[in-house]
């Protein structure tokens, strides 16, 4: 479901041909009915609709406590966005890598090495928040654009590049940390990181709304309306759609794939900040695998793997789908190695989904 | 297939639509056992998709397909094969990296009692079919060491390997020399006695009378008419191609000319390649003002070479404001490459010659500075190069501009709206909502929405590859009402095309382009389609010299 393009649902389809070519029966052309808008409907917004199945059915196998039903316990919901925020994040960077027909697999290294970074900073090197916040996230936009780089100006491969880059983060998070975790103690003495970083494990907004979750959700609009309104997000659906056509047209492609790639670190470096302080912690190894499970929200998204169609909102859908699945199989005491299971067959589903989708559907 | 069931193979009332775009409709086509039937029509006539139908490529086809009286469902390639169906693509499906041998054999390797693959049998037998299509090669070569025509012998050795009932070649000889020409013919001879039908798509008439028996034309996916291919002439095709008399399909509009009007000698400055080919009768004393592109000695030598390209080496030209240049030539005489060069968008390397747009020397290095001077360009395959097919009308329409329009990067949704409803509606671009996707409208408003993205810029000099290929009837004479009308606003068009006619009939003047040199300059106020058909073979050319004008790709 494109971000730009609303979907022709109360128009005929397009003619089969101008008129001096196809003669009087060009008019043979059968028009779609209520149920073609519907399948469009469907196939556009395939993980919104997924989202409520799923959400129906955990209201109706939620167990119940006191006569209130878990699931929907706010705690419960909000927890759930918790628990998805992080991937959430690294999920809309990955996104408008997707768009652009990109892969990157180092977001989750990323993570890691800012995840460290930010603990490293706040506990030997004693600088604020702002401080940390802003040198951990220029790290995460460093990393992106010289991956985008890589792979944009000499031709190499995304997949290959941030192949790479995956392994090239999770060596520096190594070795900035020395190998071992770092703890983040709060205070405001030397050695203690100040007591605002802590925001992120406990807090929450107007007591109700988790920091990560707000973070996510933050991030996830300003990305909607990026990718609604802003030129820029032209130039990413165009490269995607068909990169030759863009460089013809015009669209500074390298530029634009480069950019795409630093937004992704950048989100990959917020997320792994928004890690540290939910857990306290500065985690070289942590993140592994983050990479998949944002693809795999992208792909339950309806984003298409060969770039050009899908949405962030789609992708938000898609996170949510996979947190509250989560969240009723574990409220209902369900194995967590059955839940791979049924998150992998989600998976499946969603893309057999797309591949069903009729031409006729717009991106 | 054991090569004695001949049978004839009837197509009947066959249909196949793309997308609610029909490609066929109601097709009835047969081949008769040892016959040679040739389909004819323009590119997008629906010849490839008719024989991908009989050859299991394309499924979800309407009609009936019958071998002898008996109706079979050929839903897959391996269908087909077992029907004893086989089809020689225009585009040559062939595995680079494997040896001549094991693509001819791809599949269905002989086995050796230990079940791998018999090397030995496989090479020798390859050897054989080789010298039966006349060439003489190693069959252990790695396919991507041949030159496109003896790629082009490999598939028909390959196709001659599966002893087909029913053997479909698309365009065979479009690559081919003169004398590999003559060899395949035998070869078809050959065939023919052993009882084996041949479907023969071609552009070239002067093959058609030779080899085939019976010819049938297509145009917009129907049967137009049935010749016997003996008898028939080439007008006598050409206007069943094309749906009407030659003389009213190339309106442009009144005549425009500054430019018509004073052809004069020859400067001092183009001293060049074509010069000395007379006929250079067009050029001028003419200054600044009206001319707008002055190409002299244009010369790129890549940095790393790419196999079938053919570089500018030594082209001359220009192009005054208001005025329709066209490009004509053999396939493989660089016209393709010289626009591109001009956008922007050809090989990296070494330049030699000049460029000046409006009098200022150019060397444009990627197409947004290219846009930037002025420059617009149609590229040759838009559903490669011109769409993303699957976005809507409206994106792919505002797609050059979208930057230029937004304010503070954000876009003005009524101001790209009414931009997009302007130029469709300017260019009669026949859709039901400009968010439709552009894949689903047909080839002819496609190309339209191509050409409205680049005149959204503006631009002062419009490239043109190939229009109107695989464009249907009716918007081809559209879109040449068109280029006249952007004409008289004093925009400037190089107009590359491989049909004759149509240099003929929407151009000013004619650049003929052989082996990357410009060596012709042709008036088409004074000369006729077959005079510049004549100049384009007169000039000989590598493979296939003096044999027709290859009239590019088919549809």
């Amino acid at each position: 479901m494109s971000e730009q393009t609303r979907a022709p649902a109360d128009v005929p389809p397009v003619g089969t041909d101008s008129g001096t070519a196809t003669g009087p029966d060009a008019s043979a052309e059968q028009l779609p009915g209520r149920g073609a808008r519907l399948t469009e409907a469907l196939f556009k917004f395939q993980s919104l609709f997924g989202l409520v199945l799923v959400f129906v059915a955990a209201v109706a196998f939620s167990p119940s406590r006191g006569g209130e039903l878990v699931f929907l316990d706010s705690q419960n919901l909000f927890n759930v966005v918790r628990s998805i925020s992080e991937i959430g994040i690294l999920a809309v960077g990955m996104t408008l890598v997707i768009l652009i027909g990109g892969i990157d697999l180092s977001v989750g290294s990323v993570l890691g090495l800012a995840s460290v970074g930010a603990a490293t900073l706040l506990m030997n090197n004693d600088v604020g928040v702002a401080v940390m916040a802003a040198a951990v996230l220029a790290i995460g936009l460093g990393f992106g654009l010289l991956q985008g780089f890589a792979s944009a100006r000499f031709g190499i491969q995304a997949f290959i590049v941030t192949l790479a880059g995956m392994q090239i983060a999770r060596g520096l998070a190594r070795i900035w940390s020395g190998g071992q975790g770092i703890s983040i103690t709060y205070g405001d003495g030397p050695g203690q990181a100040p007591v605002l970083f802590s925001l992120l494990g406990e807090r929450t907004f107007n007591g109700l709304v988790p920091i990560p979750a707000l973070i996510f959700i933050v991030i996830a609009a300003l990305a909607v309306v990026l990718l609604r309104v802003s030129a820029f997000s032209r130039h990413v659906y165009a490269i995607g759609g068909n990169e030759k056509a863009a460089r013809l047209s015009g669209v500074p492609v390298t530029r634009v794939k480069i950019i795409v790639f630093g937004i992704c670190g950048l989100l990959a470096a917020l997320a792994g900040i928004v890690h540290a302080g939910q857990l306290n912690f500065g985690a070289p190894n942590d993140g592994a695998m983050y990479e998949l499970d944002a693809i795999a929200a992208v792909v339950i998204g309806g984003t298409s793997l060969m770039g050009g169609r899908g949405s962030v909102v789609g992708t938000v859908a898609g996170a949510l789908l996979v947190g509250v699945l989560r969240n009723i199989l574990a409220l209902n005491n369900i194995d967590s190695n059955i839940q791979l299971l049924i998150i992998g067959l989600v998976i499946v589903l969603a893309a057999g989904l797309q591949r069903l989708r009729p031409a006729s559907v717009s991106s | 297939m054991d090569g004695k069931l001949r049978a004839p193979v009837d197509m009947v009332g066959v249909s196949k639509s793309y997308g609610g775009v029909h490609a066929v409709r109601e097709v009835d086509f047969s081949i008769r056992p040892g016959e040679v039937h040739a389909l004819l029509g323009e590119n997008g006539a629906g010849k490839s998709t008719l024989m991908k139908v009989l050859s299991g490529e394309v499924s979800g086809y309407r009609g009936e397909i019958r071998i002898g009286a008996e109706p079979v469902a050929l839903g897959s390639p391996l269908a087909a094969r077992r029907a004893g169906i086989a089809m020689i693509h225009q585009e040559l499906d062939l595995v680079p990296a494997l040896s001549i041998a094991e693509n001819v054999w791809l599949g269905r390797e002989p086995r050796t009692r230990l079940r791998t693959v018999d090397l030995r049998r496989m090479v020798g037998e390859t050897a054989g079919l080789l010298a039966r299509t006349g060439v003489r090669l190693d069959p252990r070569r790695p396919v991507e060491q041949l030159r496109t025509g003896e790629q082009q012998l490999v598939t028909i050795a390959k196709a001659l390997s599966l002893d087909a009932r029913i053997l479909i070649m698309d365009e065979p000889t479009s690559a081919l020399s003169g004398r590999e020409v003559e060899q395949l013919f035998a070869v078809i001879g050959e065939l023919r006695r052993a009882g084996t039908g041949i479907v023969y798509i071609s552009h070239r008439m002067d093959e058609i009378g030779r080899v085939a028996d019976r010819a049938t034309v297509l145009r917009n996916g129907r049967v137009v008419a049935e010749f016997d291919a003996r008898s028939m002439t080439a007008e006598q095709a050409s206007e069943a191609m094309v749906g009407r008399p030659l003389h009213l399909m190339f309106r442009t509009g009144a005549d425009r000319s500054p430019s018509r009007t004073a052809p004069a000698s020859d400067t001092a400055g183009s001293d060049t390649a074509g010069s000395d080919a007379a006929g250079s009768d067009d050029s001028g004393a003419d200054t600044g003002a009206a001319e707008l592109l002055r190409v002299t000695d244009l010369v790129v030598v890549p940095r790393r070479p790419r196999a079938g390209r053919r570089e500018p080496a030594g082209i001359s030209l220009r192009v005054r404001r208001g005025e329709i240049v066209g490009l004509a030539g053999l396939l493989g005489s660089g016209r393709t490459e010289l626009l591109e060069t001009l956008f922007g968008v050809g090989s990296r390397g070494r330049w030699g010659g000049q460029v000046l747009l409006a009098g200022r020397s150019i060397r444009p290095s990627d197409p947004r500075r290219a846009l930037r001077l002025g420059m617009a360009f149609v590229p040759e395959d838009r559903r490669v190069a011109g769409l993303a097919l699957e976005h809507s009308v409206l994106t792919n329409t505002v797609l050059s501009v979208v930057a230029r329009i937004a304010k503070l990067g954000v876009v003005s949704r009524a101001t790209e709206q009414s931009l997009t409803r302007r130029i469709t509606e300017r260019l009669s671009v026949k859709l039901a909502s400009v968010h439709s996707p552009v894949g689903a409208l047909s080839g002819g408003n496609q190309q339209k929405v191509v050409l409205g993205r680049g005149l959204l810029t503006e631009p002062k000099l419009l490239l043109l590859d190939d229009p109107t290929r695989g464009v249907d009837v009716g918007a081809k004479a559209e879109i040449y009402q068109l280029l006249g009308e952007i004409a008289r606003q004093g925009v400037g068009v190089l107009l590359a095309s491989s049909e004759p006619a149509e240099l003929v009939g929407v151009c000013d003047r004619v650049v003929v382009l052989s082996d990357g040199r410009s060596v012709r300059e042709l008036d088409t106020a004074r000369v006729s389609e077959a005079e510049l058909l004549a100049a384009a073979i007169g000039t000989p050319t590598g493979a296939g010299a003096g044999r027709d004008l290859a009239l590019g790709a088919g549809g």
